[in-house]
């Protein structure tokens, strides 16, 4: 289920993880799919959690993101509520064009966050995604960004369809987290732990970065 | 990877994967042994069926072209190893097909049909075309009893239970009061002839008033309902959104959308405990799908009741997974899960240790949708038909071909 993206050499500065969260079918899977491979196809709904790799760099490092994207259905909560655990960055996305999808940030995945977020200091980031069906849009940008202030979170809108502001929701939030010392630190050990564990012949061939 | 030297699995498990012995010495042991094992190759031979084509679409979906070669590239992802075949199709495949779909249709032909030897047979595939795999999933799915004589009375009762339930359950509260007042009106004008004065008014409970919102109002259940619906919507939107049959604006894929979300629409409302759990659309897809295409023109028709009626037969021997309120009980998805990590172990040690210490990707991360969609999120449609013929010929329910219950 999982795929990695991109170089997967272990030739990186710094690692963190980062989860996707937010109601059913507001395209969570679909930001992931364009930012790693520029596709925009209709997906199936996801069931359960998936995760991809990618490496770019951002301000300088080389970074390798492991991100998280789990169900949207309340069913599979229970089940993803431990993919919170060490990430370093959460996205949470709402549909731009349905308004119960806004509100639920605040009713519902706020409380998923506070309850089952281990780190403090972890970086959030609002995303309105769809903005490319600006004639059905039932949530301003004003209140996307009202949201975002009153919870100290970045806030971008996007659209996975046109890929516009896509991978800048990523880079922007990598670039936050390097700013935080504490996950800062975590990302650097996270790539020790990985080097120790790395046997020599175990290391794939070096294949081309895709955003590098 | 399995590793086939070391390869544990249970007998009832070898049962299901045909052609698993014969393969071991013709691969080399340099494949892994789910790809190599010869139960998706049936696949290619039904390819040769052309002569078949009744259903323009069926095809077009699979992706078959003129040349059984086409039909093989065409295949959407995990194109199997050539094996130094060019795709060709072996005389003795082409001979093996028409062998299985003569013993096959000599069976439905029976009075008494032998269910053994269907299971025996489909779980070797069911050939494409000619309405075969309906029937053998019919039967296997016990929708269909063994006596011939019995189908077209219980065909029909089904199907008519099916119509009244969609009558009782899928109308909104007042359009089914305005059926039900029809009913007894035209009830009772057939009794008393001519009725004279002044109509009567149809009674509506204050409960059952639209703006009341207490728990037993039917409104209420409704207005819940349609928030389910709209999830549905949502969900058959992105179900197969490649294949004409599902997806698109035709009439032809509106049907069949509409046909899934009657049938997941009434399933949650008769199992309020489970209700709609986004993947059931990827369960019911092959159902309706291998239903819809069969060539009995009056099968096909009926294609939306008998899919509901076998989608719960499928269900309810998975439905635990769906549950949430069972996750950590031992019937649940966390102890299958549990018990597939077990027989990885077992199997494989290396890469169980690989994955459960050293990447620390627990089975949840990748099993989890195997064993709840029972595999139709991971192949290509016509390997996922394929392998469904395996899973609902086992003997002892469609997950154990998965994870044997008592590893």
């Amino acid at each position: 289920m999982g795929s990695s993206s991109g170089q997967s050499s272990g030739s990186y500065d710094l690692s963190f993880k980062i989860l996707l969260i937010g109601d059913s079918g507001v395209g969570k899977s679909s930001l992931l799919v364009s930012f790693i491979s520029s596709s925009v196809e209709d997906l199936a709904p996801t069931i359960g959690v998936d995760f991809k790799i990618k490496q770019l760099t951002v301000g300088g490092k080389r970074l390798k993101l492991t991100i998280w994207d789990t169900a949207g259905q309340e069913r599979f909560r229970t089940l993803t509520s431990s993919y919170y655990r060490n990430a370093q960055g959460i996205i949470l996305v709402y549909d731009v064009t349905r308004r119960e999808t806004f509100t639920n940030l605040s009713d519902v995945w706020t409380k998923e966050v506070d309850l089952y977020s281990t780190n403090q200091d972890c970086v959030k980031m609002l995303v309105g995604n769809k903005v490319d069906k600006d004639s059905e849009r039932d949530v301003t940008r004003e209140e996307g960004m009202a949201l975002a202030e009153e919870h100290g979170w970045t806030f971008l809108e996007c659209s996975a369809k046109t890929r516009e502001n896509v991978v800048q929701c990523f880079e922007e939030l990598a670039l936050k987290i390097m700013k935080v010392p504490s996950l800062l630190e975590e990302g650097s050990t996270a790539v020790k732990r990985n080097i120790l564990k790395q046997k020599p012949e175990h290391l794939p061939a070096s294949s081309g970065g895709c955003c590098s | 990877m399995l590793k086939k030297g070391k390869l544990k699995l249970p007998d009832r498990l070898g049962i299901l994967v045909p052609g698993f012995e014969e393969k071991e010495e013709e691969n080399g042991g340099s494949e892994p042994v789910f790809e190599s094992g010869e139960e998706l190759e049936i696949m290619e031979p039904n390819g040769v069926e052309l002569g078949h084509k009744e259903n323009e679409y069926e095809f077009d979906d699979l992706g078959v072209n003129d040349t059984v070669g086409d039909k093989v590239d065409a295949f959407r992802t995990r194109k199997r190893p050539d094996k130094n075949r060019s795709g060709q199709v072996s005389v003795m495949d082409v001979i093996a097909a028409e062998e299985k779909r003569s013993d096959l249709e000599h069976e439905f032909s029976q009075k008494e049909i032998n269910l053994e030897k269907v299971k025996r047979i489909a779980n070797k595939g069911v050939p494409d075309g000619g309405g075969l795999r309906a029937t053998a999933w019919k039967l296997l799915l016990c929708y269909l009893s063994p006596s011939r004589d019995m189908w077209e009375k219980e065909l029909t009762e089904n199907r008519q239970k099916y119509a009244k339930l969609k009558e009782e359950l899928l109308l909104s509260p007042s359009a089914y009061t305005r059926v039900r007042a029809d009913a007894m009106i035209s009830a009772e004008l057939s009794r008393e002839g001519d009725v004279a004065g002044p109509l009567k008014r149809q009674g509506i409970s204050h409960g059952d008033h639209p703006l009341s919102v207490g728990q037993a109002s039917a409104w209420d259940h409704y207005f819940k309902h349609t928030e389910i619906a709209e999830q549905i919507d949502r969900d058959l939107q992105r179900t197969h959104s490649d294949m004409k049959f599902f997806s698109g604006e035709s009439s032809f894929s509106k049907k069949n959308r509409e046909a899934m979300r009657n049938i997941l629409l009434l399933f949650a409302k008769l199992n309020p405990a489970i209700c709609y759990v986004q993947g059931m659309n990827e369960v019911l897809a092959p159902i309706l799908y291998v239903f819809s295409t069969d060539t009995d023109e009056q099968n096909a028709l009926n294609a939306e009741a008998d899919s509901f009626s076998c989608f719960v037969r499928l269900l309810s021997d998975s439905v635990d997974h769906f549950c949430q309120q069972l996750d950590n009980s031992p019937v649940g998805i966390l102890s299958t899960l549990s018990r597939l990590a077990k027989l990885l172990k077992e199997n494989d040690e290396e890469l169980w240790k690989h994955l459960e210490f050293t990447t620390q990707v627990k089975p949840q991360f990748y099993a989890f949708r195997w064993i709840t969609l029972l595999l139709s999120q991971e192949f290509n449609f016509p390997s996922i038909l394929r392998i469904w013929d395996s899973l609902l010929s086992n003997p002892f329910g469609v997950q154990v071909p998965i994870i044997p219950i008592n590893f």
